[in-house]
């Protein structure tokens, strides 16, 4: 791996989506959209349940609007993560081994991608953070900043793996918003998890580590190292299943 | 001195075969063609010797720089004309543009093709035209040994593909080499070895 091929493609990939005017608006505008419209549609009524990743037994109670706001924040961020994250992947896919045939390592292109969208999930869990402190503060603000990161990270990986797998843009969409629907939409959510039966497999999706952080942190004293590393391996099997595809569809036959 | 050999390649997809026991060269200060009809392979034969498919037999040798224009024009619409030529100059490799004059390069391929004002421009601006210039020019910021061009009068404006054969005949005379694969030959007298595609194989016309 060379780095200056790197930092090149990273700045110019950089600087080709931030140009891209409609996504800096979607990322800005899309997480204060999400909560307004919590804010607007929930009460400060307090309710209980139970926190996935710590006794099971352990019920508490919160009020609606602050679990309902923490678990926006999870959705809002992992659903963006993935959509850039297919954006960077599946466009310009053609321009990209063009640059492949002149010289340059699908490793080197990839990664500069996967380093960007770092620096994008950075600045939406900021940003997210951010605001949710206008209508609460959670116990412990940092860890919750942590859990979106990690979601961000995990759901991120997840676009990068259906970006490299599939060609259509309407296919890939259509992927994550199925996953992030059925997963952290859904079968996170705190109520609906209280009751559910067959825990395991709610636990065994992918957001179930990175909410469990941010669930945890926000409303407990507990520990979120175990979810951390969850998060962390999760993401990394995405991660690396993504590059081999990728450096294996972008490769080149002739020696070098 | 061969900046390209080709040696019995054949290719074929599932039971169809492409091509069979394909072999010609490139030799230094030379303009190749190869042509045919839609559909005989040419487009097979193009990617096997820029390397994105393997042939199934046979093998290539091809010169580490080589520069290839492709039909479609492959730029990144959202970053400008200096920008592109910045990103493909890094892809290509400090190698080619360590002398002063090679590093001056660019900027005179810019002015060589009537087009070094829009260099701070972005390319979703430009005319159609402009940016197969600029298609043309990135195959060439590193004075390729051999140039290889796919379906050239498809993907060049009359302007641009004229001064391209004012640029390939001095770049001759300096001992590069041209490839051209086309459906269509229009000038026959600038080329020094004419193929085509017949029946999966290699004929010299």
């Amino acid at each position: 791996m060379r780095l200056n091929y790197l930092l090149k493609c990273l700045q110019l990939t950089a600087k080709s989506l931030l140009r891209n005017r409609i996504i800096l608006v979607l990322l800005l505008v899309i997480p204060a959209t999400f909560f307004m419209v919590t804010s607007y549609t929930t009460t400060n009524m307090p309710i209980l349940f139970r926190l996935a990743s710590i006794a099971e037994k352990t019920v508490v109670s919160i009020p609606q609007r602050e679990m309902a706001l923490i678990f926006i924040s999870l959705t809002v961020t992992g659903l963006l993560s993935s959509f850039v994250s297919l954006v960077l992947i599946q466009n310009q896919t053609t321009e990209h081994r063009r640059l492949i045939l002149c010289g340059y390592k699908a490793f080197e292109i990839i990664l500069s991608k996967f380093i960007l969208l770092l620096l994008i999930i950075l600045f939406i869990s900021v940003y997210i953070s951010m605001i949710i402190q206008f209508f609460f503060n959670p116990q412990h603000i940092l860890s919750v900043t942590l859990g979106f990161l990690l979601i961000g990270f995990v759901y991120g990986s997840y676009g990068m793996l259906i970006g490299t797998i599939l060609k259509g843009e309407l296919e890939g969409v259509l992927f994550i918003v199925l996953l992030a629907n059925l997963d952290v939409s859904w079968l996170q959510n705190p109520i609906f998890y209280t009751a559910a039966p067959h825990k395991m497999f709610i636990r065994s999706l992918p957001s179930y580590f990175p909410s469990q952080v941010s669930l945890v942190s926000a409303f407990s004293e507990e520990s979120t190292a175990h979810s951390v590393w969850g998060s962390i391996v999760y993401g990394l099997i995405f991660l690396t299943i993504a590059f081999v595809i990728y450096a294996w569809r972008m490769r080149i036959v002739r020696s070098r | 001195m061969k900046f390209l050999e080709v040696n019995h390649v054949s290719k074929s997809f599932r039971s169809t075969k492409v091509l069979e026991d394909v072999s010609f060269s490139v030799n230094n200060g030379c303009i190749v063609a190869i042509t045919g009809e839609n559909g005989v392979g040419k487009s097979t034969l193009l990617n096997m010797i820029i390397g994105l498919i393997k042939p199934d037999r046979g093998s290539i040798e091809i010169v580490d720089n080589f520069g290839f224009c492709p039909q479609d024009i492959l730029l990144f619409p959202q970053l400008t004309v200096n920008e592109n030529i910045d990103y493909f100059r890094t892809a290509y490799g400090e190698k080619f543009f360590e002398s002063k004059k090679q590093q001056q390069r660019p900027d005179e391929l810019l002015k060589e093709f009537n087009f070094f004002a829009y260099k701070d421009k972005k390319v979703n601006i430009l005319s159609g035209g402009t940016k197969q210039k600029l298609n043309l020019v990135i195959s060439l910021l590193h004075n390729p040994d051999l140039m290889i061009l796919d379906e050239p009068y498809a993907s060049l404006d009359w302007e641009t593909y004229l001064k391209f054969w004012e640029y390939a005949a001095e770049r001759k005379k300096e001992g590069k080499s041209v490839l051209i694969v086309s459906h269509f030959i229009y000038d026959q007298s600038m080329i020094d070895t004419l193929y085509s595609i017949k029946n999966h194989q290699l004929v010299c016309v």
